[in-house]
């Protein structure tokens, strides 16, 4: 008898994939490119919005109405000198009219507008009510005074962002457990499927775990190819996305700046991780629980 | 006497193969395939398990080989009580039994090779040290030219010699044969049968073979269990060697 010892003898114990796992591998990687998908834009607008809110949050803006450049100066000198003031500074007409550019155009204010005259004011972080002491000094140095106080909008932000952010963990939630769902149905699937195959090992006396690591071993591969698809797929999306919005900058300023930075390649490296994890355990804990049923 | 249907005290623990005492199985809310079998294969052991179709012979292996449980009694293994074991004992017993299988129940996605090499696999036996072994048994039940053919490719009499040489393979200390001669033909039958009692004696295998061939039976001084509607009927060789 001849015997050719190079030649591979050892094919795996389950049948190579199906059409079935060829579907199920597109719905995990669908799932994980929304999942990544979702927690990259979660993640792009609380870090845009944090820092939005981070820098507004030191800053008030003083509204003069009815005075004239020296008034103004006075006013500005005033504020300068009040406890919990960093800086005061007179925005010139020319940069209020930069700041109006996108309502009036590029050519500058209609000559008759009434435009107030604004101060930017920082304050010192740990100073309780600058806003209002500050009405109280002009208001008492006969100013026609209105303060906004950034912060506020800052907080009604940060609750917002807060919010939002939940949402983001319960989409990713959902669908992370959607996935796993589906998986487990799968391999249910797969084992009523291979019933003949498992009913042999089992009777040749394969133990439980080494029937489930089949199982778990294939499922744990299409978890992870899956997730590397979606992962791959949210990051060209992802990618799109910025390109479009900074080649349209000027048209788009009032969204948040989006980028990619280490924070966002390490959710997707782990999207495939998570993926193939979450094939697996479900694949396990459905073969032992269906085994179980046997003798 | 080798098969003997005396009743046996349930805690006694001997060297026969299989013990039932008092076994009775019924599927669901159905009416009882098998009553009240009292029995034991010795080690080394060669009988037959004959009865009309339908008479329980096949949930009878079932029960030996560990696919199901009874509802009444105790099936006893190698001396150890069956419904005491836990999962992963029943699953080291089931590698001491060998089991050709009526449908044979070959891999179609494995070779020949593959299908018989695949209890020494999932013991987790290396390839490299069970290699000569598979392709010398395919050899001796005449397959060695056919190693690398998948069952598809396979005659009816080349799949259930390889279903034999997968149930032998792991050298076991009891081989189940369900009809095995019940797809071939009268010349392979004979064939068969010379293997399983070679077997028998080489390996002092304890052998149970099923068949409603009473062709086979009479031509031999086989002790037979005979199952008559569940119940175990004594047979006229009880007792011969």
């Amino acid at each position: 008898m001849s015997r050719t010892a190079t030649e591979p003898r050892e094919s795996p114990l389950l049948p190579q994939s199906d059409a079935r796992e060829a579907a199920l591998l597109f719905v995990v990687a669908a799932l994980c490119f929304l999942a990544a998908l979702t927690a990259l834009s979660a993640r792009s607008s609380y870090s845009a919005a944090a820092e939005w809110t981070n820098a507004v949050e030191g800053e008030l803006t003083v509204r003069l109405r009815g005075v004239d450049a020296r008034a103004a100066e006075d006013a500005a000198t005033l504020i300068t000198q009040m406890e919990g003031v960093e800086t005061a500074r007179l925005i010139p007409r020319q940069e209020a009219a930069q700041m109006l550019a996108p309502w009036f155009g590029s050519d500058g204010l209609p000559a008759g507008l009434p435009v107030p005259v604004l101060v930017e004011v920082t304050t010192l972080a740990g100073t309780p009510n600058v806003a209002g002491d500050l009405s109280s000094r002009l208001a008492d140095a006969g100013f026609d005074a209105r303060i906004d106080d950034h912060a506020r909008w800052g907080q009604d932000v940060r609750r917002a962002l807060g919010t939002a952010r939940l949402a983001a963990f319960a989409i990713v939630a959902l669908l992370v457990a959607t996935a796993i769902a589906v998986i487990a149905f799968a391999t249910h699937a797969a084992l009523l499927a291979r019933r003949d195959i498992v009913n042999v090992l089992h009777l040749s006396g394969a133990p439980d775990p080494y029937i489930a690591n089949l199982f778990e071993r294939r499922f744990w591969l299409l978890g992870l190819r899956g997730g590397s698809i979606g992962a791959a797929a949210a990051l060209g999306v992802a990618a799109l996305l910025i390109f479009v919005l900074g080649s349209s900058a000027e048209r788009t300023w009032l969204l948040p700046r989006l980028s990619l930075d280490f924070w966002d390649f390490v959710i997707l490296l782990l999207t495939p991780i998570i993926a193939g994890f979450s094939a697996r355990i479900a694949a396990r804990r459905t073969v032992i629980r269906e085994l179980a049923r046997t003798i | 006497m080798i098969v003997t249907m005396t009743r046996h005290s349930p805690d006694r623990n001997d060297a026969a193969s299989v013990r039932f005492d008092r076994v009775g199985l019924r599927y669901d809310s159905s009416e009882e395939v098998l009553s009240d079998l009292t029995f034991e294969l010795k080690q080394g052991a060669f009988a037959f398990l004959t009865g009309a179709s339908g008479a329980g012979k096949t949930s009878l292996l079932r029960l030996i080989y560990l696919a199901l449980r009874p509802t009444t009694g105790e099936v006893y293994l190698f001396g150890q009580r069956v419904s005491q074991l836990r999962r992963a004992q029943l699953s080291a017993l089931r590698r001491r039994v060998g089991i050709v299988f009526q449908d044979f129940r070959l891999l179609e996605h494995l070779s020949a090779y593959e299908n018989v090499a695949l209890p020494l696999r999932v013991q987790g036996q290396k390839e490299t040290s069970y290699r000569a072994d598979v392709e010398d048994l395919l050899q001796w039940v005449g397959l060695g030219e056919r190693l690398h053919a998948r069952p598809e490719t396979l005659s009816g009499g080349e799949q259930q010699r390889v279903a034999i040489a997968r149930a032998l393979v792991g050298k076991p200390d009891l081989l189940i044969a369900d009809e095995p001669t019940g797809n071939v033909d009268p010349e392979m039958g004979g064939r068969l049968m010379r293997l399983f009692s070679e077997l028998n004696k080489r390996l002092g295998a304890s052998v149970l073979i099923a068949t409603h061939d009473l062709g086979l039976i009479e031509g031999s001084n086989t002790p037979v269990l005979r199952l008559q509607n569940g119940l175990l009927v004594r047979d006229s060789k009880e007792g011969v060697q």
